[in-house]
């Protein structure tokens, strides 16, 4: 909320600078984000006064004006409808001025005639919004010819930019932050009376006999002149829901002329980020920058039956509100109408009929309290959000009616040169219920670490507008204020005093932990390994959104079974993935375009599969991709392969928990490549798959050459990793081993390890390990066959082994080959 | 039958090889070339082993002696050869210890590791820190109930607390109430669920993914939260104080000065936030033109950077926990706003884009 420094020191004089005041404000909750000097920046504009005005020779819609600056005569181009005659006064920036816009003024030609300055609108200096005609200096302004504008017409401000947290509604307007002043430098704050209006009527039979009234003259600090009562239908007011809307008070304002607003109106509205229309709303506009409470002003003349009902819509009913739109309510929705329809949203926004006019003459002016969440679904229902439903879904002061009125009231008066009504309707439904807290200084102690004292806590308490009702030993009870819907419970006021005090009066000091006998999930610390044991390998972590768009799922021949959000930023992220695929292809795709020759990725995230429970499925998986040439060392890099993603899967799972997984024929998902993919199986059980993408799913995905997908369960994972344990220390051998080599040419329907695993079960035992060691295709191999290179190592564990013993062993491992694999050994 | 030419034969023979062995052997430049010459006398058809195959055809007088003489050569050979072998081996040593040194900038031959992305590193390091104060790590699903991201945090019903949590919502669970489960906005949720499963005491970190409907240039729809609390009897605000200046100060600088503001948060009562002393500029150096012309704290020396309070009655009351008897601090915190500040990072849009280009710089 953008808050005038300048108005805040007229409602509570502080004696302090605007950044010691922005410190403060912001130290006890109410943020300054920005502070704009106003005011600057206009050096070399000054009031001059109007000489003559001619036509300019040659050019229709200029005019030679001859100013004096209180100095000199100059002669001015100026393009402006509104030159004053005479007498009447500019504002005129001399040649060498800079504009706030960055102009720098200079004497130029202007058809032919020289124009020695600008005639300045308020546009030009910032100071307004109008661009159309220049600014003429009221007549009650006396400043002189040659004095500098910002000191005529008083533009000296500092506007703070306050970014306020939802639960203070009370400093939603200048007299709410001027209390909060008042409490934080100790100076106190008293609400103070409104200017009274310069005339006044009594109300009389303007008002329906039945209507409840309170009578504003005195909330007003000035006398008035008496005039007669105009002759008015009788107004009256009555709520349907009570509920929704507890108070409704009306003010009447008689013969006023709608037209501008005086020039400092406008600036602060300017200044405030409003734009000024016209006397009548302009005020309106400045209630509510005043008191933080929202106004209505209804042209009375336009409500039928001069009868003002608050009630819940009928389902379906509908009205164009001020904004020209057309509106459908709900049966949820208040509204406020006359005696035939609709003629505001209650809360939100008036409707267009009943809006005040330049023909406007009479003014019933709305001040009510509306029950907060009623205010809110019906704005955002509509899409509709107001500076008045702002206030009024954060809660509004429900005691500040009378007085909010008599302000209106008055300043509506006076600036359409109208009288005010001395009583107003104030409808009640429900009556304000103060609310009491019990406050204990013990509590606030034992909560904040710090000594709170009962004396100082009242102190605190009462600057708030707390009324204390009762005191105990170690208590406080205290009323609070109506302003404050936020303090509901003693912790509330526990906080209005760490507040007030300012936090940073708090100790600091280290509390004693205890520890838990669990420590951190194992999963968690497992996916934590995990994740370094994928940099080990070699990879880079990824980090993908949650969301990707059902094509991509379905470019990657992924489960589109997917979580669907209901109001997604766009269609690019409207579901849960339901793979890690779509991302990091996403990504190795990216690198590939951007010309990197080897990508390395991995993700550990989760994935989301809907579900009947209460809440769908999230799996924690870890994926790698690898795309492009592994590196050799000085030239020799060669495609990645499946075998690349088997080896980094291996050293991943045999780092983590000592076990090799192997790999073996199953169920792969359809975008892997159906003969070069595998079950990933770790201690007899699946726990993953890795393969080349399938070509098709390559190509969809934009993807160049072979690249390596694998994924692995990561809660499958770390369930075989607790059954399994920590690795037992095995005794290391105490006698030598021999190796021998058996190779073979072989047809290539048998798998090596099917090869090596029938080799070991034949030793009797005495095979340690048989390992693949040279593979070799090529000239004098037959077509589907290669040969094949196993270094097989004996021991026995209980004696050193004899050549003879081994020999005749092998020898039966290479018979073996020969008659279950068909395979010649060379 | 013997034949007497057979002893000339051989003897000249022996007396050749002893003659001419010694310098051809010498003469060998290297290891292959020594072992083709030592083959040229002993290999399987060098010199010697043709002349002993001429044994038989000696007269059985000689024989023996002859055949001691051949024995003798052949191990003289084996001698002078294991010398001129060792000499080679010395010399080529001797050459390599004192010649050219290789070329010591061609690359190295291993796998280099690869890289946790910056978010990870960030919430390693912070996690590291609490986890050394006594806390535990715990998550909880991203995909949550609405009760759990706020109702049970004291947000208010229809209340404008919730607009900063512009919230993302499931199709189709619950069809009546359309809103009833949604992405969480916060990583407050997992405060409820630890709380629901455990009794006090409880020390808690919960780093995760969170989501809200902003995308712009400095939000993004998906990032990363960590909040931490600390329920037990008697903690207060003074300990909540205590624990963000140790982290902050491990964390980023042991001479950053902090700053506790009121705020609001629901789940919070009192609330605040916090400033560190900004860590570009060094502002509690006190150097007051380089805070002035720091672009990252605008000038003003501090930087927020994260939101804490004391858990609020409500909430304990929400999980059955009795709030005369316990007391809570929570703090929490943008990963991705610490990652940024800490790694110097310009753009949040950079963290999701997984440009290898990128991740391979941390």
């Amino acid at each position: 909320m953008l808050v005038s420094f300048r108005w805040l020191q007229e409602l509570c004089p502080v004696d302090a600078t605007v950044s010691e005041v922005a410190r403060r404000l912001s130290l006890a909750g109410l943020e300054v984000e920005a502070m704009e000097e106003k005011g600057k920046d206009l050096a070399g504009v000054v009031i001059a006064e109007v000489r003559a005005s001619t036509p300019h020779p040659k050019r229709d819609k200029l005019t030679l004006v001859t100013v004096f600056d209180g100095e000199d005569e100059h002669e001015v181009v100026c393009g402006a409808a509104n030159v004053p005659d005479p007498g009447g006064r500019v504002l005129f920036a001399r040649t060498g001025a800079v504009l706030p816009g960055g102009m720098e003024i200079a004497a130029r030609k202007v058809g032919g005639v020289e124009s020695n300055g600008m005639i300045c609108s308020e546009a030009e200096l910032e100071i307004g919004a109008d661009a159309e005609g220049i600014v003429v200096v009221e007549s009650d302004n006396d400043a002189l010819s040659g004095t500098p504008v910002a000191d005529a017409l008083d533009l000296h401000d500092v506007i703070l930019d306050i970014g306020l947290t939802p639960n203070r509604p009370d400093c939603l307007g200048h007299v709410g932050i001027a209390r909060e002043l008042g409490i934080l430098f100790g100076v106190g704050y008293q609400v103070r009376k409104a200017a009274g209006p310069q005339r006044t009527f009594a109300a009389g039979a303007a008002f329906d006999s039945d209507a409840p009234t309170t009578q504003l003259t005195p909330l007003w600090d000035s006398e008035s002149e008496t005039v007669d009562a105009p002759g008015l239908y009788a107004v009256s007011v009555e709520i349907a829901d009570g509920d929704r809307c507890p108070r409704y008070g009306g003010a009447l304002v008689s013969g006023v002329t709608v037209g501008p607003s005086p020039f400092w109106l406008r600036y602060r509205l300017h200044n405030l980020g409003l734009r000024a229309l016209s006397n009548v709303v302009d005020a309106t506009n400045l209630i509510l920058l005043e008191w933080g409470h929202p106004i209505h002003g209804f042209d009375l003349a336009r409500l039928r039956g001069a009868k003002v009902e608050v009630r819940l819509a009928k389902e379906g009913e509908q009205m164009s509100t001020l904004d020209g739109i057309e509106r459908t309510f709900t049966a949820d929705d208040l509204l406020i109408c006359d005696g035939d329809g609709p003629v505001a949203v209650a809360g939100v926004m008036g409707g267009l009929d009943s809006e005040i006019r330049d023909d406007t003459h009479d003014v019933l002016i709305e001040c009510a309290y509306f029950e907060p969440r009623s205010v809110r679904r019906t704005s955002r229902r509509l899409g509709l959000q107001t500076d008045s439903s702002y206030r009024f879904e954060r809660g509004v002061d429900p005691e500040a009616v009378p007085r909010v009125l008599a302000s209106a009231a008055s300043l509506i008066a006076d600036l359409g040169g109208g009288a005010a009504a001395t009583t107003a309707i104030d409808r009640v439904a429900e009556p304000y219920q103060a609310r009491s807290i019990r406050f204990r200084p013990s509590r606030a102690q034992k909560l904040l670490g710090t000594p709170v004292s009962q004396d100082e806590s009242e102190t605190i308490l009462s600057s708030l507008g707390c009324k204390i009702v009762e005191r105990g030993d170690d208590e406080i009870t205290a009323e609070v204020p109506s302003w404050r819907p936020d303090l509901r419970r003693e912790v509330d006021l526990i906080e209005e005093v760490a507040r007030v005090r300012g936090y940073d009066e708090i100790p600091t000091a280290v509390p004693r932990v205890h520890p838990s006998e669990t420590g951190t999930a194992g999963l968690l610390r497992f996916v934590d390994a995990l994740r370094e044991a994928g940099v080990t390998a070699g990879l880079y972590e990824a980090v993908n959104y949650g969301f990707v768009s059902p094509e991509d799922l379905q470019k990657a021949r992924v489960s589109t079974n997917a979580v669907a959000l209901a109001n997604p930023l766009s269609e690019e992220r409207a579901v849960m993935r339901t793979s890690l695929l779509p991302g990091l292809t996403t990504a190795a795709a990216r690198a590939q375009r951007h010309g990197a020759s080897e990508v390395r990725l991995f993700e550990l995230a989760r994935t989301y599969e809907p579900s009947d429970d209460e809440l769908p499925q999230e799996h924690t998986v870890f994926a790698i991709a690898l795309a492009g040439d592994r590196a050799g060392w000085i030239g020799g890099a060669a495609p990645f392969d499946l075998y690349d993603g088997k080896g980094v899967i291996q050293a991943i799972i045999d780092g983590l928990l000592g076990r090799v997984p192997e790999l073996i024929a199953g169920d792969v998902p359809a975008f892997l490549h159906p003969k070069r993919s595998a079950v990933v199986s770790l201690e007899r059980r699946p726990v993953g798959f890795v393969g080349e993408i399938h070509p098709d799913v390559g190509d969809d995905l934009d993807l160049v050459g072979r690249v390596v997908y694998a994924e692995l369960d990561v809660p499958a994972l770390h369930a075989i990793a607790e059954e399994l344990g920590p690795s037992q220390a095995q005794g290391l051998p105490k006698f030598p081993a021999v190796t021998r080599d058996i190779a073979m040419l072989v047809g290539d329907r048998f798998t090596a390890a099917e090869i090596a695993d029938a080799l070991r079960d034949a030793s009797h035992g005495l095979a340690e390990s048989v390992e693949l060691f040279d593979l070799y295709r090529g000239d004098q191999i037959p077509e589907g066959h290669r040969s094949l290179a196993f270094r097989v190592t004996y021991r026995d564990p209980e004696a050193t082994l004899t050549d003879k013993r081994v020999d005749k062993v092998h020898a039966s491992l290479a018979k073996l080959a020969g008659d279950r694999f068909a395979a010649t050994i060379r | 039958m013997a034949e007497p030419d057979a002893v000339q034969t051989f003897e000249n023979g022996l007396a050749a090889i002893r003659d001419a062995y010694a310098d051809a052997l010498r003469a060998a430049k290297d290891e292959p070339e020594l072992r083709v010459v030592n083959g040229r006398y002993v290999g399987p058809q060098g010199e010697l082993t043709q002349l002993l195959k001429l044994m038989p055809k000696l007269p059985g007088e000689r024989r023996r002696e002859l055949g001691q003489a051949a024995n003798a050569l052949k191990q003289e050979i084996q001698s002078a050869f294991d010398d001129a072998l060792q000499s080679i081996h010395r010399r080529a040593r001797e050459a390599e210890l004192t010649g050219p040194a290789i070329d010591v900038t061609l690359p190295g031959r291993w796998q280099m590791p690869g890289r946790l992305h910056p978010i990870t590193r960030i919430r390693n390091d912070v996690v590291d820190i609490f986890v050394s104060l006594g806390f535990d790590v715990a998550d909880g699903p991203e995909v949550e109930l609405y009760e759990n991201c706020f109702d049970k945090l004291g947000f208010p019903p229809d209340h404008p607390a919730t607009d900063e949590h512009d919230t993302f919502f499931i199709e189709g669970h619950g069809a009546a109430d359309a809103e009833r489960v949604l992405l969480r906005t916060q990583t407050s949720t997992i405060q409820i669920r630890e709380m629901m499963k455990r009794k006090p005491p409880l020390a808690i970190v919960s780093p995760g993914a969170v989501y809200r409907r902003d995308d712009d240039a400095t939000h993004s729809p998906m990032f990363f939260q960590l909040e931490g609390f600390l329920v037990d009897e008697d903690v207060t605000f003074a300990e909540l104080k205590g624990v963000l200046t140790l982290f902050l100060r491990r964390l980023f600088d042991e001479h950053v000065v902090l700053r506790f503001r009121a705020s609001y948060f629901p789940f919070v009562e009192p609330g605040g936030e916090v400033d560190m002393s900004c860590v570009f500029c060094r502002a509690w150096e006190g150097d007051r033109e380089r805070t002035a012309a720091c672009r990252v704290c605008k000038g003003t020396g501090w930087m927020e950077i994260l939101g804490c309070g004391m858990i609020h009655p409500v909430v304990f009351e929400n999980v059955d926990y009795d709030p005369e008897k316990y007391t809570g601090f929570a703090f929490g915190m943008g990963l991705d706003r610490v990652a940024m500040l800490k790694y110097g990072i310009p753009n949040i849009k950079l963290l999701y884009e997984n440009d290898v280009r990128f991740l391979s710089q941390f």
